[in-house]
């Protein structure tokens, strides 16, 4: 027998600073993790990440880029956040980030024309919260009433809502789609009424200070008012929420909805600011997904969140830009495969962070 | 260390323990949970294993049995030194535990369980001779059982019946019992202890674990007392008492509860002809109750005869099928919990953390969980509350901003009634108190101050009604008391004027309707 054997034992003393040595203990072991990959690709590790930083956050257009990169992923990092912290976990964000770009957009094309530009893009946003609301209705229904698994049916209205997306451009002659592109189809450009200013000349537009003011927004829900303390309740216990007479299944619903729209919010967003059409090419980045990174990274704090965001759009920013950076030719999958090894990582972090790992005798001498 | 070669800590010299530890420890993460425990039981005898929950007791039996290994220190057995890596391996060296928590297949006839998993049992199996067998040890120890009925068929008492049988069929010497009478009645308590005599009398070796002074008195030749991991003294019974054993116990002296008389007024909560249906089983069938301000009324009864949905319809949780329950004359049934609290009900329920309380949110939040909020959350009123209640109730918390889940069994309940019982005596605070086990899982010390808080609701004229497990605990609080049996009430009185008797074969469901 082997004298000795691992053992996790359940850390008791953690400390406030765990929670923040954790997430970036977990990003340095990704990088490091990446490192090996990039010395096998024959590339330099420490010039890739040099050059990742540089590109993403030392000048002006760098900087404003990764910020826009980080409006969507700000808002489906709070859309996964709400709903996992009560343990709902709502993956489709992606989907419901559709259904709010469809909306969106559907809004813009419809009302926006000669409206002053507060009103437009006001619809365009109010459009795609209810888009997303509605894509995570039957989730939210069939979760509070008869329990059924929300991660399956969030997923699968993901999918149905990719394909009713490139439908509407693709595959029909839609109101969304742009008349005049018949060999090339495309989305219909909302008018100028339904769009975010943009900041100078770079690409970053007001949705950033949208997206803060609705971090801010769902801080003080989430902790200063009574819908907020109900799902803070029902996250923790179902049983003491019909204790005190908190209706669980309204507040599962509730929540739910709440997700959907800040994900469909972030389609929006992406409709005003960036793309202007419904474009499912330009859509379908996977920004709802990488919101469950975000989420689990910052530890379903909303200004966590905002950081966490931001990095997380540097990086994918910086992993189209290098690509096209002379010299080297760094394949784009570089960004993707750091992201998913962070994500790895953070998952472990967070085990040894609660858990201590321990060497323990399993033999003994007989003691006479 | 200690150990001779006749073995460690026999009481007569000459001949060694027939089970022995010495300077056992075992750790669990963040606990202590056996402190180098020296313990030994002779052979015909029966040694108790006495302390609070968590002591460490049933951690210290885990270790005789084998199911767990020390981290330091030596078992033995009949004065030599032996590891035991499993029960199995415990059983096949003669020590035989009968858990907390039973471990038999339902589906199973008696002679089916008793014969499961021994490993010394013929590959084919005489039905017949198996039966005749279990018959026989049934039959000279006292435990009289049929070995063909099915488990799922027998009552609580019954099944443990089984287990120890079990344990004698495989020719255990060393009998560990965890906590056997918390499940029985008073009068299979009795049969139990008839049992214990007639096994010491043929040389078996009985481990006894209670944390019941009353029964360790009466059964035990001498106990151990165990507090927080460590033995804080071993005696005779013969030369202790249950103050001196509850000193030893807690660590301090003991006040001697005294019961004040009062005379009740108007009836503050009444319930009709109530029903409740769970799972197609009718689980409160008919039932009528009144408690009276300034009266505490008891409910006791075996686990499972309707305490749980009886309490949790009166709060409104869940919904009679017929029936009534009325709160201070307004009729509340089945109008939620709300319904109930506006009318003046404070309930603590038998969960304290995942119903009662809230794990995962603060002491300040759970402050405000039955109370009034508007459509902001205002904490500072409620975190003045909990400021208070903290002193008050001498609630050990590293702040009122702690999780609720961090504390400890006797604390969460302080919080839980220092929430419910706010404004008592006042026409805002509670009119009815409804208290499920009250003092379950509490040291002593704890016990004390929540049975004191109780006498006072009452004195200050709430209805209180208390509903446990714990006969105990239902006798030394209640003016008068009733027990349910099948959903029903059995028997019901002053708790002065129903004798234990009476009491047992109600709770056994052997009396029908008592003067009710
Ligand atoms: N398997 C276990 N893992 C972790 N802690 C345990 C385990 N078993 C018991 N403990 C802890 O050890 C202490 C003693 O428990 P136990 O022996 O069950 O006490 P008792 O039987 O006297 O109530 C308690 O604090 C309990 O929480
Ligand atoms: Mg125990």
């Amino acid at each position: 027998m082997i004298p000795f054997q691992f053992r996790l034992e359940r850390r008791l003393d953690r400390k406030w600073w765990h929670s923040v040595l954790t997430p970036l203990l977990s990003v340095l072991a990704a990088l490091a993790a990446g490192a090996v990959f990039l010395a096998i690709e024959g590339l330099n590790p420490i010039r890739v990440y040099l050059d990742l930083f540089e590109v993403s956050f030392t000048d002006k257009f760098g900087i404003t880029d990764s910020l826009t990169v980080a409006v969507p992923l700000i808002l489906t990092g709070l859309a996964a956040a709400v709903a996992f912290r009560m343990n709902l976990f709502n993956i489709g964000a992606e989907g419901q980030l559709y259904l709010g770009a469809i909306f969106g957009s559907w809004a813009g094309l419809q009302f926006a024309d000669g409206l002053p530009t507060i009103v437009g893009v006001g619809l365009v946003l109010l459009a795609g919260a209810v888009g997303g609301a509605f894509w995570a209705l039957p989730a939210a229904f069939f979760k509070a009433y008869f329990g059924t698994s929300e991660i399956i049916t969030t997923l699968m209205l993901t999918f149905i809502g990719l394909f009713f997306m490139r439908y509407l451009i693709f595959g029909s002659k839609s109101f969304w789609r742009d008349p005049d592109s018949a060999n090339f189809p495309q989305g219909k450009k909302v008018p100028e009424s339904a769009r975010f200013e943009l900041w100078g000349n770079t690409r970053l537009h007001w949705g950033l200070i949208f997206a803060l003011a609705v971090v801010v927004a769902v801080w003080v829900l989430i902790r200063y008012t009574s819908i907020g303390f109900d799902m803070n309740v029902v996250g923790s216990s179902h049983a003491s929420a019909q204790y005190a007479g908190i209706p669980v299944r309204r507040t599962v619903m509730f929540a739910l909805l709440m997700s959907g729209a800040l994900g469909g919010l972030a389609g929006a967003t992406e409709v005003a600011g960036r793309a202007y059409a419904l474009d499912p090419n330009g859509l379908q980045l996977g920004l709802g997904f990488t919101g469950i990174v975000v989420a689990s990274l910052a530890r379903y704090n909303p200004f966590a969140i905002v950081l966490v965001a931001v990095f997380l759009g540097g990086l994918r920013n910086a992993g189209i830009a290098l690509q096209g950076l002379p010299g080297e030719r760094v394949p784009v999958e570089v960004s993707l495969m750091l992201q998913g090894a962070i994500l790895l990582f953070a998952i472990g972090g967070e085990i040894f962070s609660h858990n201590r790992l321990s060497l323990v005798r399993t033999t003994k001498a007989v003691a006479t | 260390m200690t150990a001779s070669p006749a073995g460690p800590g026999s009481d007569h010299p000459g001949r060694p323990a027939a089970i022995a530890a010495v300077q056992v420890t075992k750790r669990f993460p963040g606990v202590l949970a056996n402190d180098k425990v020296d313990f030994h039981v002779d052979v015909g005898e029966v040694h108790t294993i006495l302390g609070e929950n968590g002591a460490g007791k049933s951690t210290l039996a885990a270790m005789l049995c084998g199911l767990y290994q020390p981290d330091e220190g030596q078992i033995f057995l009949s004065g030599a030194p032996v590891r035991l890596r499993s029960p199995r391996e415990g059983l096949a060296k003669g020590i035989g535990m009968v858990h907390q928590h039973f471990r038999l297949v339902e589906r199973f006839t008696v002679a089916e369980n008793v014969v499961l998993g021994d490993p010394q049992q013929a590959r084919f199996i005489k039905a017949t001779e198996v039966e005749a067998r279990v018959g026989e040890i049934g039959e000279r120890f006292g435990l009289p059982i049929n070995p063909r009925a099915r488990i799922a068929d027998l009552t609580v008492g019954q099944r443990q019946r089984v287990e120890i049988v079990k344990m004698l069929y495989r020719g255990a010497d060393v009998l560990l019992l965890d906590e056997p009478t918390a499940v029985l009645t008073p009068n299979e308590v009795d049969a139990l202890f008839q049992t214990v005599e007639a096994m010491t009398a043929e040389g078996k070796a009985i481990v006894f674990i209670s944390h019941k002074l009353g029964e360790v008195m009466a059964v035990s030749d001498r106990v151990t007392v165990m507090r927080a991991g460590a033995v804080t003294g071993e005696v005779a019974t013969a030369d202790t008492s249950q103050r001196h054993l509850a000193e030893l116990m807690v660590g301090r002296p003991v006040e001697v509860e005294t019961r004040r008389g009062q005379s009740p007024s108007d009836v503050a909560l009444s319930v009709q002809g109530l029903d409740v249906v769970e799972d197609g089983q009718k689980v409160v069938d008919g039932l009528d109750l009144e408690v009276r301000r300034g009266e505490i009324v008891g409910i006791a009864g075996v686990a499972g005869n309707g305490q749980r949905p009886l309490a949790r319809a009166i709060a409104g949780m869940i919904k009679p099928s017929a029936g009534s329950v009325s709160i201070c004359g307004k009729d509340v049934t089945a109008k939620g919990t709300k319904a109930a609290r506006k009318a003046g009900l404070a309930f603590v329920p038998e969960d304290r953390l995942g119903t009662g309380l809230v794990p995962g949110l603060s002491l300040t939040d759970n402050m405000l969980l039955t109370r009034k909020r508007g459509f902001f959350v205002n904490r500072s009123e409620a975190r003045a509350e909990v400021e208070t209640a903290i002193v008050d109730y001498e609630i050990k918390t590293p702040s009122t901003e702690a999780q609720a889940r961090l504390l400890s069994g006797g604390n969460s309940q302080k919080v839980l009634l220092a929430r419910e019982l706010a404004n008592l005596g006042t026409p805002d605070g509670p009119q009815v108190v409804v208290v499920s086990s009250p003092t379950r899982g509490l040291d002593i010390g704890a016990a004390e101050f929540v049975r004191g808080l109780l006498h006072e609701a009452r004195e200050r004229g709430a209805a209180v009604l208390i509903i446990s497990e714990d006969l105990e605990e239902v006798r030394s609080l209640s003016d008068r008391m009733a027990v349910l049996y099948r959903g029903r009430v059995a028997v019901e009185g002053p708790t002065d004027q129903l004798s234990i008797e009476q009491i047992g074969l109600a709770m056994a469901g052997v009396a029908e309707e008592g003067a009710a």
